[in-house]
């Protein structure tokens, strides 16, 4: 009898709506957030001293995103200009509004890679909003809890992510990249063999995305087991997200 | 059973599961070594109400997996090996790190396959994250049953000839 009552209550939280279920999930994340923050923080530390002596460092890794963004948004205003023949006078960044949000412990287990960030002001946030870490892309919002002033953020390398995006040396060609779980993410299917280390940018997107910006990089470039006239890319997200503590939700025209 | 006893050290375990051992991306499962404690040390009763409380515990760390599977998978594995122990006595090491073993294993693919019924994808590298969780999980857990017994006052006579 005891086994089929909780059984049933098993059940019954499982076809619950998730949006209740996850409440109580991050309940808990915010009623304990300070042991939690304390385990994270030593484990942060202990991993510190494993990094490669030849690996960037995290401000050469922002700084590398930012001239790759500048340099695209750049190129495409440049081209804006080009095409209508009138005085360029639109700042791409005009009319948008970012909210910063802390970072509470990164789930990248190889099953999903999400985040949960707590922010002051959940007001304006919606899903699918573009997430930015190191100034570059890092995920969308996938979840808002305004009673707790959180919000969970759907990594590009979770499996249930898709971006357009485009890549770098690849003029006019636009592709769906979709995460692959374990901090990694593909597309699939480009025409043309593409070097290691091109970046990738996330595609503009009305209401949410003014102008691409790099998403990650390219680390891998097979052909497609499939049809072996294409090729299949691996992509690995421009910064380590498992050292960030402060992200920026990016809202475009933000109602006042 | 001392339910106070169990609650905290329940409670702990999640904590420790979620924070410092979240950012590893192999990790032992600690809770499910508690649940094979439980149901090899406990009366089948109390074996039933710990598996379940102890899945509900990992349903509220599970994230992004939503609530139920774990409590399910948990619930259901640990009264069978709670019951299986009646039959085989599970005392010695080698056989605890094996029920480890296959218990994780199958709570593992459970979970997943529930999630998936809800609507969560199956990733790509599932039977790896299973494996090696299981794997560590199996190494590490008989050396956390005398502390484990130590802190529930259980007496577990795994020397007693």
């Amino acid at each position: 009898m005891l086994f089929t009552w909780f059984m049933l209550t098993g059940l019954i939280l499982l076809f619950a709506p998730q949006d209740l279920t996850s409440k109580c999930q991050l309940a808990f994340v915010h009623v304990f957030r300070w042991p939690l923050s304390i385990g994270s923080e030593l484990a942060l530390t202990a991993q510190t001293r494993q990094v490669l002596t030849d690996a960037p460092s995290r401000s050469e890794t922002q700084y590398l995103n930012y001239i790759a963004n500048l340099e695209e948004t750049l190129d495409k205003q440049r081209k804006k200009f080009e095409k209508l023949y009138k005085l360029y006078n639109t700042y791409v960044w005009e009319g948008t509004d970012f909210v910063l949000a802390d970072v509470i412990p990164v789930t990248v287990d190889g099953a999903r890679n999400e985040l949960t960030i707590s922010c002051r002001k959940t007001k304006g946030l919606v899903k699918d909003q573009f997430v930015l870490g190191d100034e570059c892309i890092i995920g969308t919002i996938s979840d808002i809890f305004p009673q707790i002033s959180k919000a969970r953020v759907a990594l590009v390398t979770d499996p249930a992510s898709k971006i357009q995006v485009k890549i770098a040396g690849l003029t006019g060609l636009k592709y769906i990249m979709k995460g692959n779980g374990n901090n990694l993410a593909k597309v699939e299917m480009v025409k043309n063999e593409v070097k290691v280390g091109r970046n990738v940018f996330a595609l503009e997107k009305p209401g949410f995305l003014d102008a691409p910006m790099v998403v990650g990089r390219v680390s891998e470039c097979k052909r497609n087991q499939k049809y072996p006239a294409l090729w299949d890319i691996t992509v690995v997200p421009a910064c380590d997200v498992e050292q960030l503590e402060d992200v920026a939700v990016i809202i475009v025209n933000p109602q006042k | 059973m001392r339910w106070l006893r169990f609650a905290l050290l329940v409670l702990a375990v999640t904590v420790l599961q979620k924070g410092l051992l979240a950012r590893w991306s192999s990790k032992p499962d600690l809770l499910l070594v508690l649940l094979v404690f439980f149901a090899i040390y406990c009366n089948t009763s109390e074996a039933i109400i710990s598996s379940f409380t102890i899945g509900f515990a990992a349903d509220l760390v599970g994230s992004p997996i939503p609530m139920g599977p774990q409590m399910i998978s948990f619930g259901l594995f640990g009264t069978l090996l709670a019951y299986l122990n009646r039959v085989i006595a599970i005392k010695r090491m080698p056989f605890q790190a094996l029920a480890i073993f296959v218990t994780s294993i199958l709570t593992g693919l459970l979970t997943h396959l529930l999630a998936y019924i809800t609507g969560e994808p199956i990733p790509a590298n599932i039977y790896r994250v299973v494996f090696v969780t299981s794997l560590y999980s199996s190494i590490v857990g008989p050396f956390l049953f005398l502390p484990i017994a130590w802190w529930m006052r259980i007496k577990t006579n795994r020397f007693r000839r």
